[in-house]
């Protein structure tokens, strides 16, 4: 998912809350926004670009969200209150309101229209589709005529038509009350805002169904008319709100046309409609029905209006549309399935369905405003934090941004909750830093009953002389020295001079009492693989460059130590002592029993052996060029590494190239014998996901007690046995690097660089972990890469930026409904400079016993990241298919509630989904697609796919499964301001042109897809070759002088530096292995061994969802 | 005694009986058993080397010798000890009475064989220095300038390796070229052969061998990679100096109440399991440097904590040595391993403490290796000892190496064993006695390092139960004894010496005078000492006081001439007559009076004993004191405290120790430096002769003795006074002119001669 998404998303969520908040205008929106049906009708953001919004004008979504937040903020949110959102959202719809009005309505009418409808988005589809949507390229232009038709019905819509985006989006009729909230909550923007503001409109109608009713009632007859007429038009609609969907339903059922049939099962989708707010998803899985057409703009153009939006939509392409047009639901055969695909009842617009929204706005965002926790902007997205008591989102984020009280609740929603703990996470620059308090020799102050850290929640009472834990609700005596009296407000005078009592995060200078010895120097060891098979590849040239590069970029200072050792099947260590000529090299040859050849001298003070480390880096691949051992004692040589490292700890990286095959923990080829049995491989081959023995892990348990993190760099072109040899940078926090299959030209680049990065980035050492959350909830388990010894704490021998920890939480008691709910993350750690530290991350939450407030605060990306660790969680142990169908069934039971009881929908042929939610289906079916969860991988890339999920954190996590893709032949022929990453484009094989040349990438690997047929001057540009014959397999980028080449190192760049990672660029070509492995990525396409295409997949969420109401 | 030592100069043989008791019975009466001090490679300036092979005897394989019966018309020889009639192959065919060949000259008993066709295959020396490093920086100098200044000696050609060890063993490949590189080895675990070619990569290009011992270039392994590890000393020169100047203190901490981590049996086992690989059967040295108690893996001899002080003597009588025999039996198989390899282990123990040598000694001994013992690696008797081992020239020690020792005797004769430096090859034969001393039930020992020096001992046993008839007698009363050694010259050539020897036997009543006659009396007490020695080593309970006096007094009472039960008239032929005295010093001597020694001291002396000739050994047993003034030229004088006086200056020879002793008058002139003074050049002179002397005995010594220079009534002069027989003692009444006395109890020789006459009459 395109980062860029995000900010429509964020967008869409503020404006929830706010709605809540009866105060805004965008809360109308937020009635409809809690709709947020499936609807195809996510509302792209595509809105935003086009500055939907005229109310709000206000540019991005965010600024214009942070405002209303506040807004709302003002009126505490009572989750009841929702329904009179919508009494607010009138209010604040004013403007809209006009518009609003219908909009609901339609989308109510939809209910009824809407299934039919089925049939008639096919229809839109049928007729528009097939014009409209083959377009994608020229999307306006398809969008035009089906809109046309369409367009006539919007027309009026036009009018709205800064809300027209928005409508768009609620696409439906409904929908587009809830898509115009959204629109205006986000700010206006159409960005999906309108979307968005579905959402909201759907909490509305959650509470009351009344709501519904009457909202739908309003815009309905319009809506309704439209969407008929429509029908085409509704393709609009649908794609961004349900309201399409159920437009579109009808549409084909007054056509009549094809879906006669499958109608019902469209309907499912088009259901959407009735939230007015809702937007309408028409889902029909159109099954490789033309999707093609359209473009990312298209997609959604952010109908700012709701409902009116729906009307404009038509846009599709065209970027922000003007018209209505957006409608394309081209929904092709969706249910098709069944009978002839075509016939498809239900017609799903493929340009319609719910797709991330990128933005390169970046947002303000306060994480408390009067008093109230702020919703936090999407993961993915580009935010700036201020932080005003809650912590930063990066640090620590929930699944969901309000704690249900009950436990019952949680379970109703069919969502998880878990927070995702990212202790040292990467500030935006523009972010203040954390600060620093030295409590001097006491110490911070600490709950004495919980051991709480002092935090902005805890309470001062009796003249500040007693505080009481925000935490566990125990009443504290206040250390003299820290005493100070309270302001009339109750709060601590000095409550805004001391960071511990106004920011979310802080860090506190450790006193002895939090050490059991000197803090640790800065210990790196290199370990490299000289056998045969590295040296022959150039593996060990590779790591030995990056390592006497990076060398210059350790911490500097006396306290940073540094080793060498090289292995085959025995292993070399490195007398670096500097009063040696030269380094003495030393080889522990007992590999079933290791030790370290020297006590010191083989760790020295990185400034007393500079030259040496040169000279030994430069030698050793002449030293081992004749090397003929093939073996590899991987676990041994670790072993003594450790045992070298044992008295310090530190960091061990390990550059590894074959399957670990003799000495301690020796592997063997196992997915050869799992292959060369494959009845039992079927069946078992999960088991090879486990690892082999429990040899590695014993070790690891023992780096982790003594502070090594191993971090492994598999430079190989075979089978390594990634499952075995994961478990030790898994276990002591370090992480798994694999360049597969190795290639000396492009590879030491990206083996340089993620070097780099993992020396330099922020990070600590020997540290210790733990969350404490208020009393009625508590941790349940951690997920990640660490040790754990006691069930309360985790032992990080390194944590760095990129490490993400879930945190898996459950009820034993009930919340209050309007207190809140605090968790707080405490790690003690070691910087690079041997400073003790504690960096408290406080997180304070509001609790709510409304099921549609918990909807409404959906973290999107948080959760879809849950879902993936467990995923990653279940796969070595339980067959594939299990997992997928877990995963499914986790995506549908979220969507199951909220149909069940938050829509309104009377319909069941409706797929409604909650605004908040509507990527979870496509993030579902990425995940189901990714190489995790493929049958057909090998082995090693499904384990290192684990490896990666399992610290991933959230916003590198959707990436991974969601890739971004763009297209780089026009990059010169796009002038925009903000990001040099054009937009993304869905990925369907139908926005691939033999003519362009893409760019995709999952933040580890970067593909670039070069069309048959490329004009030979673009390529010449870019790669500096002069036709599609002679690209080459193996790819370094170069820049070359012209204006193309430029932009694309500009592109790649900015995407590394996002990523944090160099990605492995790649070429690939049409008809070869290279161009099947491009494809694979295109998660919406469906794959001819049995994948799901998005609509059908839809169309498959949908008819589950009606099984289980039923 | 001039004819026994002429006997020896023509052959190298000192037998305590020259003249044999015939029979069973009588030879038991002899008490001082039938037995041989051969020095086997004892060079001799006007050898015959004869380039051909030796001619054998069809069954008893014995050679060709001068006492082999010749018809030579018949080309027809007899076999002395097995009486077979063997022809002459077709190249003798020219012999007649006066056309010998070499073989046949009376006078060349002793003779060697060199087969041309073995030069080709002749292996280069080979040298495996094993360095401890766990010793202070002071001592890891003097080590170092000692062993550089060794390789500057190495034979060019000779292939040289190294390995040092401390808390863990460091092989160090000094063939490659890039960097210093050593494998490094754990020093608790003993590394098998197989795991240790295995880690040491020898098998990196080739499959290893399924079956069957691997070793040398000849069983599959690759002189290249052999060359990693043993490296011609003119190609690794550079290499070994680096290594050896970088070469660190170990640097695993010691805690203070500690001793060092040091795995000296795990280092040796490796560098003989590395040699066994790479040079099996070639002549190869391992050189062991060792500064301190072995104290990790399976040859510790003593704990780590320093609380537990390292074994004594009185812990090995009682038994509560935990470590000892479980080193021994490691260092026993150890030597068993070298034997098989021909290999040789030296060892040079430098250190104030124990280090081990007691236990080593096994390995030491089998192999025939040398051994020195010193307080410092900075120490003259190391300095020195070590550089000689290397020199070439007058003085050098004619290091040969891989030599098989046989011997071939009359039929009425058996062996029951060496003692000395070598390893049973277990051989087994008619020739061998059930009674078996030291090396025994076997006719051919191992000698895998051996020089010029190297003296055997061989006890025979007399086994003829009674003599036939007169006539028989006077036909055949001729013992035969041929010895046999094969051995690698240092030139590198193959050479077979042998060593015929005949010796009457009588037998009867009037026999007596003929025993007595041909009586060796040095030779005999060196034997007695080995056999005290060896019998200290294996017999529990023993003691060698009694067992000496018993055997001294049986000595007495059958050679003696007295009337019974008067002791005044005892008296013994010249040919006994200094038997009792030597006996007297061998019961005070260290071999014996082992409680004033560590164990490592004694097994130290009794290694040299074991391997030194007679003439060494009687100072060993017995030393020599010379006496300088300026009343006479230098003379010996009497090894009694009397022999001190202020004006003399007396030179002792203990063989270990060399002691220059200054009366307290010459001391006093010394000091007040007259010998500086150009008026007092006598004194200077004076001064001078026992130090020229002395130099003279540790030039050619090996081990370089220790140089004691002290003064009347100094500390030093200890060395001196617990050699002197204390005639005058704290409480005696008789002051002697010297005016020195012992504190000691142990009685004077005079005493000693009395209760001896009283008992022998008995």
């Amino acid at each position: 998912m395109a980062a860029p998404v995000p900010p429509g998303a964020p967008r869409q969520r503020p404006p929830p809350q706010s709605n809540y908040n009866p105060n805004f205008q965008q809360n109308p929106n937020a009635l409809f926004d809690n709709f947020q049906n499936l609807n195809i009708n996510r509302p792209v953001s595509m809105p935003n670009s086009t500055p939907r919004p005229t109310p709000f004008a206000q540019t991005p979504p965010f600024p214009s969200t942070t405002p209303q937040p506040p807004m709302s903020r003002p009126g505490p949110p009572p989750p009841g209150v929702v329904p009179r959102s919508m009494g607010t959202q009138q209010p604040t719809l004013p403007p809209n309101v006009a518009q609003r009005p219908p909009a609901p309505p339609a989308g109510q009418s939809f209910p009824f229209g809407g299934r039919p409808p089925p049939g008639s988005f096919p229809s839109s589809m049928g007729s528009g589709g097939p014009v409209g949507v083959p377009p994608s390229g020229v999307p306006l232009a398809g969008a035009l005529p089906s809109s046309g038709s369409l367009a006539g019905p919007f027309a009026p819509p036009p009018s709205a038509r800064p809300f027209a985006s928005s409508s768009t989006l609620s696409s439906g009729m409904n929908v587009p009350p809830s898509s115009a909230q959204d629109g205006l909550t986000s700010n206006g923007p159409l960005s999906y805002a309108a979307s968005g503001a579905a959402p909201g409109g759907p909490r509305f109608p959650p509470p009351g169904s009344a709501m519904q009713t009457q909202t739908p009632p309003v815009g309905h007859p319009s809506m309704v008319a439209s969407v008929r007429s429509p029908p085409q038009s509704p393709s609009m609609r649908f794609p961004l709100g349900s309201a399409g969907i159920s437009s579109s339903m009808v549409p084909p059922m007054q056509q009549a046309m094809p879906f006669s049939v499958p109608p019902q099962s469209a309907p499912p989708f088009s259901s959407a409609p009735p939230i007015s707010a809702a937007p309408p998803q028409g889902v029909p899985p159109p099954q490789g029905s033309p999707f093609g057409p359209q473009t990312w703009q298209s997609r959604q153009v952010g109908p700012s209006h709701p409902i009116p939006g729906s009307v404009q939509p038509p846009r599709m392409f065209g970027m922000p549309p003007p018209l209505p047009t957006q409608s394309m639901t081209t929904i092709p055969p969706a249910m098709g399935q069944t009978g002839a695909p075509v016939a498809a009842s239900s017609k799903i617009d493929p340009q319609q369905i719910p797709r991330p929204i990128p933005s390169s706005m970046v947002v303000m965002y306060d994480t408390r405003e009067g008093n109230q926790s702020n919703t936090p902007p999407p993961a993915t997205s580009d935010y700036i934090v201020r932080d005003t008591g809650n912590c930063s989102p990066r640090y620590m984020r929930c699944t969901i941004s309000q704690i249900p009280c009950t436990n019952d609740l949680l379970a109703t929603s069919g969502m998880q909750l878990a927070l995702l703990v990212q202790p040292l996470a990467l500030p935006h620059p523009s972010e203040e830093a954390i600060q620093v308090v030295d409590f001097g020799e006491s110490g911070p102050v600490r709950c004495s009953r919980c051991k709480a850290y002092i935090n902005p929640f805890m309470r001062f009472i009796d003249q500040g002389r007693r505080f009481i834990c925000n935490l566990c609700g125990f009443t504290d005596e206040t250390p003299r020295d820290y005493h100070c009296n309270l302001g009339p407000d109750g709060r601590r005078r000095d409550a805004d001079e001391r960071p511990e009592l106004c920011r979310g995060t802080v860090e506190f200078i450790a006193t002895k009492e939090y050490m059991v010895r000197d803090p640790m120097p800065a210990v790196y060891f290199f370990l490299i693989d000289v056998s045969m098979n590295a040296i022959q590849t150039g593996a060990t040239a590779a790591a030995c460059g990056a390592i006497s590069q990076v060398i210059a970029d350790l911490p500097e200072g006396p306290r940073t130590m540094v080793g060498i050792a090289t292995f085959d099947c025995t292993i070399h260590f490195y007398n670096l002592k500097r009063a040696l000529q030269q380094p003495l090299m030393l080889i522990v040859p007992d590999i079933e029993d290791v030790y370290t050849p020297l006590e010191s001298d083989v760790i020295v003070p990185l400034s007393e052996c500079r030259q040496h480390l040169e000279m030994l880096l430069e030698s050793i691949p002449s030293m081992f060029l004749n090397n003929r051992t093939a073996e590899s004692a991987f676990g041994a040589a670790v072993k003594a590494s450790f045992l070298a490292m044992k008295s310090t700890g530190g960091k061990l990286l390990v550059f590894q190239s074959v399957l670990p095959s003799v000495g301690i923990g020796a592997l063997s080829a196992r997915e050869a014998e799992g292959r060369s049995n494959i009845s039992a491989g079927e069946k078992e081959s999960h088991k090879l996901l486990q690892p082999a023995d429990k040899t590695l892990k014993a070790m690891a348990m023992e780096f982790a007690e003594y502070q090594v993190c191993v971090d492994v760099f598999l430079t190989t072109q075979t089978y390594v046995d990634i499952a075995s040899i994961s478990v030790i940078p898994r276990i002591t926090g370090g992480q798994v690097y694999y360049y597969y299959p190795f290639s000396a030209l492009p590879d030491p680049a990206k083996l340089y660089n993620d070097l780099r990065w993992n020396i330099t980035r922020p990070q600590g050492f020997e540290a210790v972990m733990r969350v404490r959350c208020s009393q009625g909830i508590q941790v349940q388990d951690y997920y990640g890469n660490f040790c754990k010894r006691i069930p309360t704490d985790i032992d990080l021998p390194a944590i760095d930026c990129n490490k993400a920890i879930m945190v898996t939480l459950k009820h034993d008691d009930k919340l209050q409904d309007g207190s809140e709910c605090a968790f707080q993350c405490a790690l003690l750690y070691t910087t690079v400079y041997g400073q003790r530290r504690i960096r408290v991350t406080t997180l304070s939450l509001p609790c709510t016993s409304n099921l549609s407030n918990l909807y409404r605060s959906a973290d999107l990306d948080t959760q879809f990241t849950c879902f993936m660790k467990q995923a990653a969680n279940e796969i070595p142990s339980t067959p594939l298919v299990n997992v997928r169908e877990q995963m499914m069934n986790l995506c549908v039971n979220a969507l199951v509630s909220y149909r069940k009881f938050c829509a309104t929908v009377s319909s069941s042929g409706q797929l409604i989904l909650p605004e908040a939610l509507k990527l979870l289906p496509l993030y579902t079916l990425a995940l189901i697609k990714s190489a995790g969860l493929r049958n057909d991988g090998r082995i090693d890339d499904r384990s290192f796919w684990i490896t990666y999920v399992s610290s991933v954190s959230i916003p590198l996590a959707v990436p991974f499964v969601y890739p971004r893709m763009v297209a780089i032949h026009d990059l010169d022929s796009k002038v925009e301001g903000g990001s040099p990453i054009p937009p993304f484009l869905p990925l369907s094989s139908e926005h691939v042109s033999d003519e362009g040349i893409y760019l995709l990438e999952n933040g580890e690997d970067a593909l670039i897809y070069i069309g048959s047929s490329v004009d030979s001057n673009i390529l010449r540009q870019l790669l500096g070759i002069n036709s599609v014959e002679e690209i080459p397999t193996q790819f370094v980028l170069q820049q070359f002088d012209n204006p193309l080449s430029k932009k694309l190192n500009e592109v790649i760049n900015e995407i590394r530096s996002q990523r944090c990672s160099y990605l492995r660029l790649k070429l690939c070509k049409k008809g070869d292995q290279s161009g099947m492995l491009f494809f694979s990525y295109l998660v919406e396409d469906k794959i001819p061994t049995g994948g799901q295409s998005y609509v059908e997949f839809l169309i498959n969420i949908h008819r589950q969802i009606q099984v289980k109401m039923s | 005694m001039a004819e026994f030592m002429d006997l020896e100069a023509q052959d190298g043989v000192r037998m305590a009986w020259n003249v044999l008791p015939g029979t069973k019975q009588e030879a038991n009466n002899c008490v001082v058993p039938v037995s041989a001090i051969y020095t086997p490679i004892k060079p001799f300036p006007t050898i015959p080397v004869l380039p051909y092979a030796p001619l054998r005897c069809r069954t008893c394989r014995s050679i060709l010798n001068p006492f082999s019966i010749v018809d030579f018309a018949a080309k027809i020889w007899i076999c002395p000890f097995c009486f077979q009639r063997n022809h002459f192959p077709p190249h003798y065919a020219s012999i007649t009475d006066d056309n010998l060949p070499a073989e046949l000259f009376p006078q060349y008993t002793t003779i060697e064989y060199e087969s041309p066709g073995d030069k080709s295959s002749s292996v280069p020396p080979v040298f495996m220095f094993v360095v401890d490093t766990c010793i202070i920086e002071e001592e890891m100098s003097f080590l170092r300038s000692a062993l550089s200044q060794a390789i500057d000696l190495l034979p060019d050609n000779s292939l040289v390796g190294l390995i040092t060890f401390g808390s863990l063993v460091h092989v160090h490949e000094l063939g490659f070229g890039h960097i210093p590189k050593s494998y490094v080895f754990k020093g608790s675990k003993d590394v098998s052969k197989d795991q240790l070619l295995e880690q040491l990569n020898f098998f990196l290009k080739k499959p290893k061998p399924s079956a069957g011992v691997i070793a040398g270039v000849r069983d599959g392994l690759s002189s290249e990679t052999i060359a990693r590890f043993l490296l011609p000393a003119s190609d690794c020169e550079f290499a070994l100096n680096s290594v050896l100047e970088e070469l660190q203190k170990d640097p695993w901490p010691v805690p203070p109440d500690q001793r060092a981590t040091r795995c000296t049996g795990t280092a040796l086992s490796i560098a003989a399991t590395l040699l066994g690989a790479c040079v099996p059967g070639s002549g190869a040295r391992i050189m062991a440097f060792v500064g301190g108690p072995s104290t990790e893996g399976p040859a510790a001899i003593v704990s780590k904590n320093l609380s537990e002080p390292i074994r004594s003597h009185k812990d090995l009588d009682k038994d509560s040595a935990p470590n000892y025999h479980k080193a021994v039996k490691f260092y026993d198989a150890l030597s068993k391993q070298l034997v098989h390899q021909g290999h040789v282990l030296d060892l040079f123990a430098c250190a104030l403490d124990q280090v081990g040598v007691a236990e080593l000694k096994v390995a030491v001994e089998k192999t025939g290796g040398l051994v020195v013992l010193a307080e410092s690696f900075g120490h003259s008797v190391f300095k020195d000892s070590l550089r000689r081992v290397f020199h070439s020239g007058d003085s050098d020690l004619g290091l040969s190496s891989n030599g098989i020792f046989e011997i071939n005797c009359s039929k009425d004769i058996k062996v029951q064993g060496i003692i000395g430096p070598c390893a049973s090859l277990e051989k087994k034969g008619p020739l061998c006695s059930d009674t078996v001393v030291g090396q025994g039930s076997t006719s051919a020992w191992k000698m895998c390092g051996l020089d010029k020096a190297t003296s055997l001992c061989l006890i025979f046993e007399i086994v003829k139960k009674d003599i036939p008839d007169a006539t028989a007698q006077s036909t055949s009363n001729q013992f035969y004894f041929q010895f046999l050694t094969y051995y690698q010259h240092n030139s590198g050539q193959m050479r077979l010496r042998v060593t015929t020897l005949s010796r009457r036997w009588v037998a009867g009543p009037g026999s007596i005078q003929d025993l007595i006659a041909g009586f060796d009396q040095e030779a005999a007490v060196v034997v007695m000492a080995r056999l005290v020695s060896f019998k200290m080593e294996i017999e529990a309970e023993f003691d060698p006081i009694r067992w000496l006096d018993k055997a001294l007094i049986h000595v007495c009472s059958r050679f003696g001439d007295f009337q019974k039960d008067s002791p005044s008239s005892f008296s013994l032929s010249p040919r006994f007559s200094i038997f009792p005295q030597f006996i007297f010093n061998l019961r005070r001597s260290q071999f014996v009076q082992v409680f004033n020694n560590s164990p490592d001291e004694t097994a130290y002396f009794r290694m040299i004993l074991n391997r030194e000739n007679v003439t060494n050994s009687i100072v060993m047993i017995q030393p020599s004191l010379i006496s300088y003034s300026f009343h006479s030229g230098p003379e010996p004088a009497l090894l009694d405290v009397a022999a001190i006086a202020a004006d003399r200056i007396l030179l002792l020879d203990s063989y270990f120790t060399v002691v220059i002793f200054h009366g307290a008058t010459i001391a006093q002139w010394r000091k007040a430096g007259y010998h500086h003074q150009p008026e007092h050049q006598a004194f200077a002179q004076l001064l001078q002769a026992p130090r020229d002397d002395a130099d003279a005995i540790i030039k050619e010594r090996f081990p370089v003795p220790r140089l004691v220079i002290c003064d009347q009534h100094g500390s030093q002069a200890r060395f001196l006074l617990a050699k002197l027989n204390p005639s005058a003692t704290y409480n005696s009444d008789a002051r002697v002119p010297g005016g020195d006395i012992i504190f000691t109890d142990d009685v004077s020789f005079e005493v000693f001669l009395d209760h001896l006459q009283r008992l022998a009459v008995q």
